[in-house]
């Protein structure tokens, strides 16, 4: 999480005054479990699908706004439903509408609207730089999923922990010890953890919730033997790029992650400071175009 | 690669994203479960139109001296030139999958056994090439089994006869080719596991993408009808079929896919103990754990996510661990069982009286909970020694601070029996068969229990 969206923090009280629920887990729309059935069959139905989102108006509208999104770069502008499946095809779909459902399920205050808007601007970017290093190893949709799914734990430790503001404060500012060594200090688990358990809940790949997992761990990143799958490890490296870019254009979004995380990212995308200048430039107007 | 600038390009994009969805990332080739997709459509397809296919099953000797020798990275660089010489020495059109970490499988459709030996043949001799790696110059070989589709052959069963003949390959010294049905014949009990277990394998990866996992819960009721406890059972179903958990749990442990399915369930069932709460319950939620989940260093960890996302307090959740667990030496899974204690979870001892049961070390255990075995409890009443056990064993447990529950109680005989030696409460198919989330909250806001 960045800093950007810590300022943005509402008061203990504030946070206090959320209601807390007993179980608000995001759920996991069915929705999602019909279209992954459509998507086995041999010649999925798009109508059917087509109809299930549009009987959610939030949800199709969400997902027009996704297919328009300039990470996509499509020519042609979505403008039903129908249009938006079309471009983006089933699987980025129930990821987008895995992704559009967990930000509805959250309470609609300033602070968490912050959040989701520093998630998304990183998945943006994520997106777009898993295209610009093309790599096989893995799919830019996936990195832009990573990019909204990859703090989710926050929000969770947020509504459970009014207390858990000042850790996490603490947590982006500490340059030595890492992001989840900082929670951990303070509960029992930490934002990487519950993050990936929720991916698991939504059914999201193997290569993501384990991305989620070890987003904060170099080690997990650099040894081999850690057993992290090759993919996890680059869509980890791409969202800490992307949200080190991030925090350059925008100066506000200060953490400690790029020197801790820094080197393991430059070395696995074969990048150097010169290519990294260029990033920061195309990055800018790319941003200009999400906002 | 930064100079170029990046126009949208939608066609490039679709293409890579279709071609990468199933894809080894190291290789390029078709991964282990799009492999095993692929396996059996070409056979599907081949039965249809009775034509030919052969599958290669191409296997690295003595790789993990390179791997041992090199580094993992080292080893990873010697595959993707082992799957470039491969793809090289294959002129016709065929798929090629990566099985394991230096195992291929090359599946050619219409060569018939001439060609795939002559093909075989040629990808030793490209495979055996020298490969410069670090200044050394190393000798790779592999060994070869081939396998040729049959009329009304099984999905799978072509890639397992490849796999026996690359094993005699093996066998016989590597570096060799081995045609399947020249090998010695292999149990058949042997093949009819191999054959299961690859299936229940892709079935499961199927399950974790496309939402075939469920949790289903059997109440656990106290002697005067209250509902003490439900205990989660994971149930797995892939394309309308049910896959029995005593198939697809070893599976799991085999391949490291437990731990997946330990954290899903450890979730799911705290969401569920939630929801009961939510209701006015204060029935535990009893999630089953294995030996391998509790080798992980961050078992504790994941409770306590389970716990903090669901937000639900630890006593409402409880962890059935087979009594041999209690007594594990291993460091780790004592860490973990002291661990989830430690955290306010409940511990219960399943199926005890069936293993070791050592009376001795009971007194040391963690335990809150002591599960009698339905082996004694399905010959209640009329077997009175059976019934002197589950006294005593009720009795000691009690005094040990423990609740007792019996499984397996099918009978209102076996209710009374159990009512009569003490326990606590029963669990089985007389007092609830396992139910659905959506069928257990009302039916536990209903009080049929009573």
């Amino acid at each position: 999480m960045t800093n950007d969206s810590m300022n943005l923090l509402p008061s203990v009280d504030g946070v206090l005054e959320l209601t807390i629920k007993a179980n608000d887990i995001p759920p996991r729309p069915l929705i999602i479990d019909r279209i992954r059935a459509a998507m086995r069959k041999d010649s999925p139905n798009f109508n059917y699908v087509g109809q299930l989102i549009k009987s959610d108006v939030g949800l199709a509208a969400g997902l027009i706004k996704t297919a328009n999104s300039p990470y996509f770069g499509y020519h042609k502008q979505a403008r039903s439903v129908q249009d938006a499946l079309m471009m983006l095809g089933l699987d980025v779909t129930s990821r987008a509408v895995a992704a559009i459902s967990l930000r509805k399920a959250f309470p609609n205050s300033a602070h968490y609207e912050r959040f989701w808007d520093a998630s998304a601007r990183i998945a943006a970017l994520s997106g777009w730089l898993a295209k610009r290093v093309q790599n096989p190893k893995f799919r830019p949709e996936d990195a832009y999923t990573f990019g909204l799914f990859r703090d989710c734990g926050i929000v969770i430790l947020l509504r459970r922990f009014p207390a858990y503001t000042q850790t996490l404060a603490r947590a982006n500012n500490d340059s030595e010890r890492l992001f989840t060594a900082v929670e951990q200090q303070d509960y029992p688990s930490d934002h990487a953890m519950l993050g990936c358990l929720l991916a698991q809940n939504w059914w999201l790949p193997e290569e993501i919730c384990q991305a989620i997992r070890h987003h904060h761990d170099p080690s997990a990143i650099d040894l081999f033997e850690s057993g992290l799958p090759l993919t996890s490890r680059y869509l980890v490296v791409i969202s800490q790029t992307a949200e080190h870019i991030l925090q350059q254009l925008t100066g506000a979004s200060q953490t400690q992650e790029w020197p801790k995380l820094g080197s393991s990212c430059m070395r696995l995308l074969s990048l150097d400071q010169a290519m990294l200048a260029v990033l920061y430039k195309d990055g800018e107007e790319l941003l200009k175009t999400i906002d | 690669m930064v100079e170029r600038p990046a126009p949208p390009n939608r066609e490039f994009y679709e293409s890579m994203s279709a071609a990468n969805s199933a894809v080894d990332p190291i290789t390029g080739f078709l991964n282990r479960n799009a492999g095993l997709q692929a396996v059996a459509r070409a056979v599907t397809e081949a039965n249809s139109k009775r034509s030919l296919l052969a599958v290669l099953w191409v296997d690295m000797d003595r790789f993990r001296q390179v791997n041992d020798s090199f580094g993992h990275a080292g080893g990873d660089s010697v595959i993707v030139r082992i799957a470039e010489r491969i793809r090289s020495g294959v002129s016709m059109p065929g798929e090629f999958v990566r099985m394991g970490s230096d195992e291929f499988v090359v599946l050619i459709p219409g060569l018939d056994r001439i060609g795939a030996e002559r093909l075989a043949g040629k990808l030793l001799a490209e495979i055996e090439m020298p490969m410069p790696i670090d200044d050394i110059l190393i000798r790779p070989s592999a060994s070869i089994g081939i396998a040729l589709g049959q009329v009304d052959d099984y999905p799978l069963g072509l890639l397992e006869r490849a796999d026996r003949a690359m094993i005699e390959a093996k066998r016989q010294g590597g570096n060799r080719i081995v045609m399947s049905g020249n090998e010695p014949v292999a149990g058949r009990l042997g093949i009819q596991l191999a054959r299961e277990e690859l299936a229940i394998e892709s079935a499961l990866h199927a399950a974790l993408e496309s939402g075939g996992l469920q949790l289903e819960y059997q109440p656990i009721i106290r002697q005067d009808g209250s509902v003490e406890a439900v205990e989660a059972l994971m149930r797995c179903s892939v394309h309308g079929l049910m896959i029995p958990p005593r198939k697809f749990i070893p599976v799991a442990e085999k391949t490291g896919l437990i731990f997946r399915l330990g954290e899903w369930s450890l979730l799911q069932g705290a969401r569920c103990a939630a929801l009961l709460r939510e209701q006015g319950s204060a029935a535990k939620v009893a999630i089953n754990v294995s030996r391998v989940q509790l080798t992980s260093t961050s078992f504790i960890q994941a409770l306590h996510g389970a716990l903090i996302c669901a937000n639900v307090a630890p006593e409402l959740i409880e962890l059935e661990l087979t009594e041999s667990l209690f007594m594990d030496l291993s460091a780790t899974v004592q860490a973990n069982v002291r661990g989830a204690r430690a955290a306010g979870v409940g511990l219960a001892i399943d199926d005890f009286g069936t293993g070791y049961s050592c009376l001795s070390s009971l007194k040391d255990l963690p335990a809150t909970k002591l599960k009698l075995d339905r082996a004694f409890i399905g010959v209640l009443p009329r077997d009175r020694r059976a019934f002197a056990i589950v006294r005593a064993m009720t009795q000691l447990a009690r005094d040990l601070g423990m609740i007792v529950v019996a499984e397996g109680v099918e009978t209102r005989e076996q209710l009374d029996a159990c009512a009569a030696a003490g326990v606590d409460a029963t669990q089985g198919f007389f007092n609830a068969c396992p139910m659905s989330e959506e069928t257990l909250l009302p039916w536990m806001k209903s009080g049929k229990q009573k």
